[in-house]
């Protein structure tokens, strides 16, 4: 009922300009931006403009989109992004983020629902985050224990993965281009499945790769978060705080489940528990 | 030629060595890059292996952990560690593997692969195991098939098969040295390198063992080996994979017997060398398609002079080559699903080169090809269903249908019971149909060939069982195997009525019926127990009858095998390993082996009750696997001095002896 008066009010109004630049390195922020512009044509409170100067409103979709944008005057929506750079970045004069990657909370959800057994998060790092010190305590919480270790340079890749993977029951992949990238993966998942230790990937690359499992958000799921993030912008003014994308995929590697002797639920079962999970 | 390839070979190190040193840490990328990445797929259906409890075969896995707790030195040792299995030599000096006994050093009913490649040689049908250019370092682990799996392993895997897989050159390797010295000439060296860059890996090893045999001084059984084993991996998207393997080994093994005239001193000169090339491409929702081409090419070399006693000549110089070219075609395809469809085909040709084998007439080069379909259906969570065929034509005249079904039902997630049969043949050998020897030697053949191919009936019921909580897992079966027209030798009667050449014919049928467990107890990541345990039965009827079966002694040899049948199983096998790992760096193993008296094919006694320990101690310093770590290890042979002698096929001159013995491994990485 509040939504209907809002939209009402709105349409009284000028249309919001809203300014749309996206990283162009990428399929996904393409999608992201189609996703986006579907679901708002023909919505008459916003109109687009390429002009980021004369826009009521930026979204900028993607770390490359969002230094471009970083001291615009205008309020920027930052969608796409990961929170760590979400934090990093030159304020702009009001902004809010949707951001890429899965609350901690929710990935813990996943373990809990995929791996009720697995106790010993394995987790490698390039460089010590903040993230990493909370994933910590959320793991503690739960009666788990993380083990994460350092990788300093990349040939001491090998030695420091096989001393965690003795320690830990499940590998946990947190975003970390200098160690997890195309060219190590394949060491990593053998190494991995070698010592019969499910790994929990980022994407449904990394399931596709051979990691267990992952939880991610689509494009569209984000997509759909910035349309409520507009229009609530629209009708008031205001950004919304910065979040998480509210809804999500799991994805499960069936043969690599039944290669590791592990009974994991399907998908769709994961899902409904990890949200059913407070 | 030589000096070409260790030119090669250095340039090689030499690059390797250099790209490790100068690989740079990527980084720079916007975060949110890993969401995004395409990344190849490394676990492709082809490399995950199924699941015990799901597995159509009873299947034992010798992983790395295993080989490392065992201190065993030569890959045949290995399968000591199989239950049912038979780990041997001849005289000392021809390493050999066999499953449900009945064997000769011609180990026949079993196929072996080293990554999908066959290593046993079709003009013997046999393995030379100290020629296969593999380091035990090298191997990722080793699943023996117990029980005949032509259908998914193709022509040969009568009673079962061995399927070495060895590290690919993805895995992580940093350089390694290991270096073993110690009692009886233990003497070996392996060096492993490896490097990764972009998309290309590769790993190269090279190795060097020897030992002088076992404990009896009138065998001239010492070995050594060279080897040398290269691997590299070009991944250069998500979907292709490109792996390309190549090696070469060179043996040289003491064979004779001192003051036998029949057999003098002497060294038998073998290699081996192979190159494989494999194409993966991973397709939609896990499918695959693979293609592999490989090339073998062994050469044996009896370097003895003739040989002449009272102006007869006894061996003629034995010289043989032999050439495989091998291609098949394998797609894996999720059809619905709860369906899984492993389909293919292939062709291979065997050439064989001996003219002391076919003095009279050379032996054909056999066109062999085959299809297969092997198809996973899980018709409910707690119920697998397995069927396959394999169709083929062995270029020899037999056209054969190697039939395989099996039903999995979980009875609980961690509870298995598992009912299977299936068929499969065994043509027969190039020396078997084809053989023609001189008739001046002490045994020589005239193969008068239409041999039928051996075939092989397996019936079994298996239970797989995890307790969660106890560490403790137990895999058991009880199967009926029953061969058919086994093919053996038939003596010949000549002009002057004397037996003293034959051939081979279709004679026996053996039914084999025994049980067999693994039982293992895992109480810390790196600390275990197992133990393996068989007890077999064999016997024999007739199923065929000697060429001369109208002449006493043909009937007289012939019943004689009929009735040593029976003892040609050991009756009770098995073994056991511990592996305990102490803080500190510091790890303990031991290892257990008995094996009840067995009557070998060819040997005049039978070889006694065998029993033996072995320990091993390792103390690592640094972090073994990273640069300026390693370990060093003390592996104790029979320490109690229990018996431990090998069979020998010589009459009058003793058995080889196993002695305790020790010797020391250094191991370093740089």
């Amino acid at each position: 009922m509040l939504m209907l008066w809002l939209a009402a009010l709105a349409v009284d109004a000028a249309p919001l300009k809203v300014a749309f630049i996206a990283d162009p390195s990428h399929p996904a922020y393409r999608e992201y931006g189609q996703a986006l512009r579907q679901a708002l044509a023909g919505d008459g409170t916003i109109t687009w403009t390429e002009q980021t100067r004369e826009a009521d409103l930026v979204i900028a979709a993607g770390e490359r989109a969002a230094r471009e944008v970083e001291n615009s005057s205008a309020p920027v929506l930052y969608t796409m992004i990961s929170q760590h750079t979400y934090s990093n970045l030159g304020k702009a004069a009001r902004h809010a983020a949707i951001y890429l990657d899965q609350p901690l909370e929710r990935q813990l959800d996943l373990l809990e629902a995929a791996l009720p057994q697995a106790r010993d998060i394995g987790v490698i790092y390039s460089s010590p985050t903040e993230e990493l010190n909370r994933l910590r305590k959320l793991a503690m919480a739960r009666g788990r224990i993380l083990h994460a270790r350092q990788v300093e340079q990349e040939n001491a890749l090998a030695g420091t993965l096989k001393a965690l993977l003795e320690e830990s029951t499940v590998l946990l992949v947190l975003p970390d281009e200098a160690i997890l990238n195309a060219g190590t993966i394949r060491n990593i998942l053998l190494e991995t499945y070698r010592v019969q230790v499910p790994m929990v990937g980022l994407s449904a690359s990394y399931v596709r790769a051979g990691a267990l499992c992952a939880v991610y958000s689509t494009p569209q799921q984000i997509a759909r978060q910035t349309v409520t993030a507009l229009v609530q912008f629209a009708a008031t003014g205001k950004l919304p705080l910065s979040q998480h994308s509210n809804e999500f995929e799991v994805q499960v590697n069936r043969q690599v489940a039944r290669s590791l002797g592990l009974h994991v639920p399907d998908a769709e079962q994961l899902r409904a528990q990890m949200r059913r999970e407070p | 030629m030589r000096s070409a390839l260790i030119s090669a070979i250095a340039h090689l190190i030499a690059t390797s060595v250099v790209a490790w040193g100068a690989s740079s840490f990527a980084g720079g990328m916007p975060d949110e890059q890993a969401y995004w990445q395409e990344l190849p797929v490394v676990l492709t259906a082809s490399r995950l292996a199924q699941p015990l409890s799901e597995a159509p075969n009873a299947m034992t896995v010798i992983d790395r952990q295993m080989i490392k707790a065992s201190g065993f030195r030569r890959l045949s040792e290995l399968f000591r560690l199989v239950p049912g299995m038979y780990a041997g030599s001849q005289n000392g000096h021809s390493q050999f593997v066999s499953y449900h006994g009945t064997t000769d050093n011609f180990a026949r009913r079993m196929q072996v692969l080293v990554d999908g490649r066959s290593v046993y040689l079709p003009p013997f049908s046999m393995v030379i195991w100290d020629d296969i250019p593999v380091l035990l370092q090298d191997v990722e682990r080793i699943e023996v098939i117990r029980g005949p799996a032509a259908a998914a392993y193709g022509g040969n895997s009568t009673q079962g098969v061995i399927n070495i897989i060895t590290r690919e050159a993805d895995i992580m390797a940093p350089g390694q040295v290991s270096v073993a010295q110690g009692a009886n000439n233990v003497s070996d060296l392996a060096v492993t390198f490896g490097q990764h860059s972009g998309s290309l890996d590769q790993r190269l090893s090279l190795g060097y063992r020897a030992d002088g045999g076992y404990d009896i001084a009138v065998f001239n059984d010492s070995n050594r080996t060279r080897l040398l084993n290269w691997r590299a991996a070009y991944t250069p998207g998500g979907q292709d994979r490109f792996d390309v393997q190549a090696g070469y080994s060179a043996s040289v093994r003491g064979d004779g017997v001192a003051g036998r005239n029949q057999s003098p001193l002497r060294d038998l000169f073998t290699n081996h060398d192979f190159q494989q090339l494999t194409w993966t491409r991973a397709l939609e929702s896990g499918n695959e398609l693979r293609v592999q081409y490989h090339h073998t090419h062994s050469s044996f070399d009896d370097s003895q002079p003739n040989y002449l006693l009272d102006g007869v000549r006894l061996f003629p110089k034995v010289y043989i080559q032999t050439r495989r070219h091998d291609i098949e075609l394998q797609h894996t395809v999720q059809w619905s699903n709860e369906n899984r469809l492993v389909w293919g085909a292939g062709s291979r040709s065997d050439e064989v080169v001996s003219a002391a084998l076919f003095y009279y007439k050379p032996a054909p080069r056999l066109q062999q090809y085959r299809l297969f379909a092997h198809n996973e259906w899980r018709v409910r969570d707690t119920l697998v269903f397995n069927a396959g065929a394999m169709w083929e034509d062995d270029g020899i005249g037999h056209r054969n249908v190697s039939p395989r079904a099996s039903l999995n039902y979980h009875v609980t997630p961690h509870q298995t019971l598992r009912v299977g049969a299936s068929a499969a043949y065994r043509n027969p050998a190039v020396i078997e149909e084809y053989g023609n020897t001189q008739p001046a030697e002490t045994s020589p053949f005239a193969a008068y060939g239409g041999l039928s191919p051996e075939k092989m009936l397996s019936r079994e019921i298996g239970y797989v069982g995890q307790f969660p909580g106890t560490g403790l897992t137990l895999d058991t079966r009880f199967y009926v195997d029953q061969l058919n027209h086994l093919i053996f030798l038939d003596p010949l009667r000549d002009a002057n009525g004397n037996f003293n050449s034959a051939s081979f014919k279709n004679m026996y049928q053996i039914q084999f019926r025994g049980w067999e467990s693994t039982l293992k107890y895992q109480w810390r990541a790196q600390s275990r127990l197992i133990f393996n345990f068989a007890r077999q039965r064999a016997a024999c009827v007739a199923d065929g009858a000697p060429t001369f079966i109208a002449d006493p002694r043909a009937v007289a040899w012939f019943s004689g095998w009929l009735a040593q049948c029976p003892g040609m199983v050991p009756t009770n096998s098995g073994s056991l390993l511990l592996d305990h790992n102490l803080d500190a760096g510091l790890a303990l193993s031991a290892g257990y082996y008995f094996q009840d008296e067995v009557q070998v094919l060819d040997a005049l006694k039978p070889q006694r009750f065998m029993h033996r320990v072995d320990i091993k101690i390792t103390r690592s310093f640094g972090k073994p696997d990273e640069s300026g770590g390693g370990e060093v290890s003390l592996v104790m042979q029979n320490l109690f001095r229990d018996t431990h002698t090998e069979y020998s096929s010589i009459p009058q001159q003793g058995e080889p002896v196993l002695d305790r013995r020790a010797y020391l491994v250094t191991t370093i990485t740089f």
